[in-house]
């Protein structure tokens, strides 16, 4: 099954975008900071809450292929695809010396997180599934 | 509906009997079950025929467009093709778990998953069957549905 289809892909960016945003709202009101390239940021937000479901979609065309290589070449396209929209940004308006690491550790930490948490789900769904097979030979018997 | 279990010793056959007044929708449901749990696969083996009782069938297996039912102690080969056995036998247990396979789950030991997120299916007899990755939500479904059954 799809998990992001063509139906689908801008309610998911949209909600990305929503949380992603009012993350960063109660972050600076919390932190007491002020962000000086506010509209910057927020254009930035709304292409990464596109690019990364559109990479993560891809998802379902590669089920074939084992999900470590998926997973990391995946990373590497939304890695590259975010030095490509700083090195645009840095062109047209300028950006700190410091803009493309940080970046790229913007994206790395919830990428690892989300990749985490699908593992996590996914081998609680395999004891789940032996809990219901060792429950089923026990009706049987 | 009642259902009464007896242990009777010296019997040399297990049988089920069904009393009813009426065949009701209920008992219906049960017998249509029950037939297909209690039927057979027809196929061949080396060019004999064979007749298989589908519990004893381990997993279901398209190899070259051809049809093979795996059981612990040969594989017969099927004239039907794989979806019309999977859907046959749906009730009895079978559940897809690629495109070329479906398993019969009270033949399963145990599931382990792996780090490429496959599921890796234990048999009883120590055969393994890999589960792709575009089945297992599905498969997931289907076997919670087989256990409100189960304990209904």
């Amino acid at each position: 099954m799809k998990l992001i289809t063509r139906k689908n892909f801008f309610t998911i960016a949209c909600i990305a975008f929503t949380l992603m945003v009012t993350f960063k709202l109660v972050f600076e009101k919390l932190m007491g900071h002020v962000d000086r390239y506010y509209t910057e940021n927020i254009l930035l937000c709304l292409g990464f809450c596109i690019m990364i479901p559109a990479v993560l979609s891809v998802h379902y065309y590669l089920q074939r292929f084992p999900f470590l290589p998926v997973l990391i070449v995946q990373y590497l396209v939304v890695v590259a695809l975010t030095i490509a929209i700083v090195a645009i940004v840095d062109t047209v308006s300028g950006t700190s010396t410091s803009a493309f690491a940080d970046m790229i550790v913007s994206v790395t930490i919830p990428y690892f997180v989300g990749a985490f948490i699908y593992y996590a789900i996914f081998f609680r769904q395999v004891k789940k599934a032996n809990a219901i097979l060792n429950e089923l030979v026990n009706n049987k018997e | 509906m009642r259902f009464i279990k007896t242990k009777e010793k010296g019997l040399t056959e297990n049988y089920l009997e069904l009393h009813y007044n009426e065949l009701d929708a209920e008992t219906r449901e049960y017998i249509s079950r029950l037939d297909n749990t209690l039927a057979n696969i027809e196929g061949t083996v080396d060019d004999r025929h064979i007749s298989v009782p589908v519990t004893d069938v381990l997993y279901f297996e398209s190899v070259d467009r051809k049809t093979f039912a795996c059981t612990e102690k040969m594989c017969v080969e099927m004239r039907d093709p794989l979806r019309s056995v999977v859907d046959r036998f749906a009730d009895t247990g079978f559940l897809r778990i690629s495109k070329s396979a479906a398993v019969n789950v009270y033949k399963i030991d145990h599931l382990q998953g792996d780090l490429n997120m496959r599921v890796i299916i234990f048999l009883k007899n120590g055969e393994k069957l890999i589960m792709n990755r575009g089945y297992r939500k599905e498969f997931f479904a289907e076997l919670e549905k087989i256990r409100g059954k189960s304990r209904a």
